[in-house]
């Protein structure tokens, strides 16, 4: 798919699902079945969902493709509260004993309206939550930087 | 390090929901919706660019959903609500019953689906990557459905044999498309270009990985 582009940086998202705000309609399991499908793929980033427990333990990926840039997921998309910057350090902390702070990428676990008429948060929440994210990532690059 | 970015779509306000409604049903103008559109997205990257983030998206504001509105863009397809589709599925029952399972709005939720040669009338995302570009000198980046999703949803047998024998045949064209888009995103300086595959979940972790996706 992406020969020829190694110039481009690509990445490929995965996730259990984003269509519906009750957390037991949405699909539960580690990547760990995905990890040869992955290793065979060209792609620079894996931006993978990590907020919800539903997604497993980051060691599965860690482990197996620690050469890859982790677009790591910090925050659900489909919740009213803003996630913690101690919630969000501490999930990106978890990530980097198997990734460089330059291979991190601080991310939501999905979009906030994969489908228009079924959007999963209003702006003010998705706002706050972007604001979550960059106070983490001021104090991780204060930290690891 | 430590980049902030977000997976794509932004919520959609209310006048953008109407606008995306109207110009599907063509009582709105290209023009018109463009220009509702338009202020949208300034307002979704206004917000990233408040907040701080370090690579921006469009917030998927023009789109249906995340890989429907390619109906937009290729010939050969048409965007169809899982309901309209129901009728000409061989496993109607099946997928009825995972729709109602797993709540999912059979009415709400539409699909691009092959209906015969696939071809690229206009850019997936490259325009909406030049209008954010216009808006900030920050990286920003597009996101695209990936050629799985996009082949195991746009097959539809009974549409579908109208331009293709099979499923592969018409995935070698899906990734033709989307080589021509990727060539044209590197030339205009994509910061980065994300496929999204939510479809491998479903086929590791639901039970009947033969059925349908709907996502």
């Amino acid at each position: 798919m992406i020969e020829g582009f190694e110039g481009l940086r690509t990445g490929i998202h995965v996730c259990r699902g984003n269509w519906s705000r009750r957390e037991d309609v949405l699909l539960t399991g580690d990547y760990e079945p995905l990890v040869p499908a992955f290793a065979a793929m060209n792609v620079r980033q894996l931006v993978l969902e990590y907020a919800t427990p539903r997604a497993g333990d980051i060691a599965v990926i860690g482990r197996a493709l620690a050469d890859r840039e982790l677009g790591l997921g910090v925050v659900n998309p489909r919740t009213a509260e803003a996630e913690s910057v101690d919630f969000i350090v501490d999930k990106a902390e978890q990530a980097l004993r198997w990734f460089t702070p330059e291979r991190l990428v601080l991310n939501t676990d999905c979009g906030f309206g994969c489908f228009a008429n079924r959007c999963v948060n209003d702006e003010h929440t998705a706002v706050a939550k972007l604001k979550s994210m960059v106070a983490a990532s001021r104090m991780l690059r204060e930290r690891y930087g | 390090m430590f980049d902030v970015t977000q997976v794509g779509s932004w919520p959609r306000s209310r006048p953008l929901l109407r606008a995306l409604r109207d110009h599907r049903t063509g009582r709105m103008s290209r023009e018109a919706f463009d220009a509702v559109a338009d202020g949208e997205v300034r307002r979704c990257v206004q917000h990233q660019l408040d907040a701080g983030v370090d690579i921006i998206v469009d917030g998927e504001q023009r789109r249906d959903n995340f890989y429907s509105f390619i109906t937009d863009k290729l010939d050969g397809t048409r965007l169809m609500s899982l309901a309209e589709m129901l009728d000409v599925l061989e496993d109607k029952s099946g997928f009825e019953e995972m729709l109602d399972t797993l709540d999912v709005p059979a009415s709400a939720i539409r699909n691009p689906t092959c209906v015969g040669k696939v071809t690229r009338r206009e850019p997936l995302v490259a325009d909406d990557l030049r209008f954010v570009q216009q808006l900030t000198d920050k990286p920003v980046k597009v996101t695209l459905p990936g050629p799985y999703l996009l082949t195991r949803s746009m097959w539809v047998t009974a549409y579908s044999k109208a331009g293709y024998s099979d499923k592969t045949e018409m995935a070698e064209d899906v990734v033709a498309i989307l080589r021509d888009e990727l060539a044209e995103l590197e030339a205009l300086g994509a910061a980065f270009v994300q496929f999204d595959e939510p479809v491998l979940t479903e086929i590791v972790f639901s039970e009947d990985n033969d059925r349908r996706t709907f996502m």
